[in-house]
């Protein structure tokens, strides 16, 4: 069966996609004690563009993303940053160069006010003042919850509070992690409308998400992950046609 | 914005500068352990082949010991070579720099003070 799912055009300026990517991964294996998840990865993110990586739930995308930040070592093959191979390199090395993660479950402390967080920012060398004017003009509902408790915003003022404090800190590449997990999905389109607007900015974004259908819409370039593999990579269109026997395991 | 549009060019300048475990340096540490652990195994296998012949009156028996304790004694001269390399190498790595880094500073401070002696002496003469 095929998927009825159309793809708006790209919301991103053109990217150079003969560029030496940003982040490259060869052959990536990683595993968890004795048991391997991911078997061999390839993928590429070109500079400015937004990558989205799409899946079902358990084919390795989260483990993908820690692979890149740093927070699990691969067992094989190469993660290439710029175009230099940085395996082995530390989270905190890969944060201070610019690749910045939100995880699942968008990663804010409850007990932490809206501006608090913005502040964990201010080690770039920015001002507060600074961080917050621009935090404020991307996601205006913080504004108004500039000085709440981070526990006692919605899911989807979280996930704009982990997104404006990981803008703030002026990072080259964005990894998102199911940004979408447990937001409704009118939520979830307003968050992707400002993950377009990220993406604008310069900032190249990898996108990981099991609900495709809006993520497509603002990428670039897709791909997607089954059982540890990259089964389809190509763009949001090619992408969207493959997605039921991905997900479904029919035939395309 | 705060955003610059130089950003991804600083990104590749911050990952080329970014520094890397050298894999070497665990291999290094691993081997320290390595000679550590025969270090300690060699003196025990000396006291059980002290046992084994302390035993027995069998001589085919007492000698089996002996190439036991032989065996502890070899086991732990390559624990102290092995010792002796990864942890004094790490340290002359250290005073080698340091060496050379004093040397360059004599070198700095004796062309200052002749620059300073050529200065008064032609202040000298020039009066």
């Amino acid at each position: 069966m095929r998927s009825r799912l159309t793809v708006a055009h790209p919301v991103t300026e053109p990217f150079d996609a003969a560029a030496t990517p940003l982040l490259e991964l060869r052959g990536v294996h990683a595993a968890y004690e004795t048991i391997e998840v991911l078997h061999g990865v390839d993928i590429a993110v070109p500079p400015g563009s937004v990558m989205a990586l799409l899946g079902p739930n358990g084919a390795g995308k989260s483990t993908t993303l820690k692979v890149i930040a740093g927070l699990h070592p691969p067992s094989d093959g190469d993660l290439v940053l710029a175009g230099r191979r940085v395996n082995g390199a530390s989270a905190e090395d890969m944060a201070r160069a610019g690749l910045c993660l939100i995880p699942e479950g968008r990663g804010v402390f409850p007990n932490l006010s809206v501006r608090e967080h913005l502040r964990m920012a201010t080690y770039t060398g920015t001002s507060l003042s600074d961080i917050e004017a621009e935090a404020y003009v991307r996601f205006p509902p913080l504004a108004k919850r500039r000085s709440q408790a981070a526990g006692t915003l919605s899911g989807g003022e979280q996930q704009m509070l982990a997104m404006a404090r990981a803008v703030a800190t002026r990072p080259a590449l964005l990894l998102l992690d199911e940004l979408s997990m447990g937001l409704a999905p009118i939520v979830v389109e307003d968050l992707y409308a400002r993950v377009a607007d990220i993406a604008r900015s310069g900032i190249s974004i990898l996108v990981v998400e099991q609900f495709a259908r809006t993520v497509l819409g603002v990428a670039d370039v897709a791909a997607i992950m089954v059982q540890g593999r990259i089964s389809t990579i190509g763009s949001p269109n090619e992408v969207a046609e493959q997605l039921s026997s991905a997900y479904l395991g029919g035939p395309p | 914005m705060i955003e610059s549009p130089d950003r991804v060019a600083e990104f590749k300048a911050e990952v080329a500068d970014m520094r890397l475990a050298d894999p070497a340096v665990s291999r290094d540490r691993m081997l320290l352990r390595v000679g550590v652990a025969l270090l300690v195994a060699g003196p025990l296998l000396g006291a059980v082949a002290y046992l084994l012949s302390h035993s027995t009156e069998n001589a085919l028996q007492q000698r089996d010991a002996i190439v036991v304790a032989l065996l502890g004694v070899s086991l732990a001269v390559v624990g102290a070579a092995l010792f002796l390399r990864y942890s004094v190498a790490g340290f002359l790595r250290f005073w080698l720099a340091r060496l050379t880094y004093e040397q360059k500073a004599q070198t700095d401070r004796l062309v200052s003070a002749v620059a300073d002696v050529d200065a008064v002496g032609s202040e000298v003469s020039s009066r």
